[in-house]
């Protein structure tokens, strides 16, 4: 009995032996954009990362990760949820703004992937962009409530189920930057210009049937720069992670102020 | 903020020649832009500029009801023949259109917030052209009898 069960371990390990012997490695080139602070006179080069896909999870994150924890501890980029809902490790990928967490790397070996920080946004390090003027634009909107009386129970602002529906759509917004970054018009102008995250958000509290500071939230967005700056480009709208129409919300803004 | 933005090298004459084209570098003086376009502190909500309705809604109104009312315009020649009235209006609105359209590239391309003196100067030098443009139109409309009969020419010549 004794020597049996040996016998079956012995042929398990003999066959797990074989089966990683089989597995070849496939090895696929991740070109990462590299810049460093602490050498400011060195300019930005793509460094090549070879990566074994089967031993890496099926996302773009994945392969980060795995670059940073076995290859390269200075490799810089943010992540946080991995799961496409905190927006951190927002970036170029093949040449599209998206988030590393959601894309799946492509399974063609011989295909190299290509991986930028946010476009035309300034370099804090390596993969990561300095997002302060673009969350002083979302602070600029007042992204809150503002309402002029109390409420009418006394506890809260109630809201029928079709005016919270209109809501669907705007407040799954993550604020990752993918879409303004995305948006040549906020290339040239993102000083002035507030770009399709921060004017969708300005919609959906323009929308909101509690909120009573509509025609300030109006009277920010009646300039050139601002919200005029859209050529409905709509890159915005293809390159969204969370498939939000960023697009739509500002040509419905377009449409509140016309005869405004 | 101020130490990090020096040790990455965000100092405003880096920015600005960086986003600035050679020939621009070089012949034009243009107004330096604060390090990662913060002003103010970091924490400083971004301050859009003044709210004027005539830069605003009703410059974005103009360029619509101009453009879709272009359409019958263009088509109404082709059906029931031209008119002076007709061919006069089209060439009013296409005017205002293309210069609706320049005016657009240049707030995009030339913006007052980089190239300050510049962008007026340019503002008015499409005024300019846009006025000598208008006064052609008028020529043509008075002298030669509009543009619709010209087109028909340059079809069967």
């Amino acid at each position: 009995m004794f020597r049996q069960l040996r016998s079956v371990t012995t042929t398990t390990f003999a066959r797990g032996l074989a089966t990683s012997a089989a597995k070849e490695p496939r090895l696929k080139k991740f070109e990462i954009y590299r810049w460093n602070p602490d050498t400011p006179e060195t300019a930005p080069k793509m460094q090549t990362y070879d990566v074994d896909l089967n031993e890496c999870g099926p996302m773009v994150l994945d392969a980060l990760l795995k670059i940073k924890n076995e290859q390269d501890a200075t490799l810089t980029f943010r992540r946080s949820c991995r799961e496409g809902i905190c927006g951190s490790c927002a970036m170029n990928i093949g040449g599209t703004n998206t988030l590393a967490c959601l894309c799946k790397i492509d399974q063609n070996e011989s295909k190299d992937l290509k991986v930028y920080p946010l476009p035309h946004m300034y370099v804090v390090r390596d993969l990561v962009p300095d997002l302060t003027h673009f969350y002083k634009q979302y602070k600029s909107i007042q992204p809150y409530l503002q309402t002029k009386e109390k409420p009418a129970d006394g506890r809260e602002h109630l809201q029928s189920i079709e005016d919270r529906a209109k809501l669907d759509g705007l407040y799954e917004c993550i604020l990752c930057a993918c879409c303004s970054t995305s948006c040549p018009s906020y290339w040239w102008n993102q000083q002035e210009y507030l770009g399709p995250a921060v004017l969708m958000q300005a919609y959906r509290w323009l929308i909101d049937s509690r909120d009573q500071a509509t025609a300030a939230r109006k009277a920010m967005l009646q300039n050139s720069m601002s919200l005029y700056r859209c050529h409905t480009i709509m890159n915005c709208t293809r390159t969204c992670p969370k498939g939000l129409n960023p697009g739509k919300a500002i040509a419905e803004i377009k449409k509140i102020l016309a005869f405004d | 903020m101020l130490s990090l933005n020096r040790s990455i090298g965000l100092n405003a004459m880096r920015s600005s020649n960086v986003i600035r084209p050679v020939f621009v570098r070089s012949f034009i003086k243009t107004i330096p832009q604060p390090p990662g376009h913060i002003v103010g502190d970091v924490n400083d909500a971004y301050v859009p500029p003044p709210p004027s309705k005539s830069h605003g809604s009703l410059h974005w109104t103009a360029e619509r009801v101009v453009a879709v009312g272009m359409v019958p315009l263009a088509v109404a020649p082709l059906i029931s023949g031209t008119s002076t009235l007709i061919d006069s209006t089209f060439s009013a609105l296409l005017l205002y259109h293309v210069y609706a359209g320049f005016q657009s590239c240049i707030i995009d391309y030339i913006p007052k917030r980089v190239y300050g003196i510049y962008h007026k100067l340019v503002m008015y030098l499409l005024a300019l052209g846009t006025g000598v443009a208008g006064y052609g139109v008028y020529q043509v409309e008075t002298k030669e009898g509009g543009f619709a009969p010209i087109i028909t020419k340059i079809f069967k010549a």
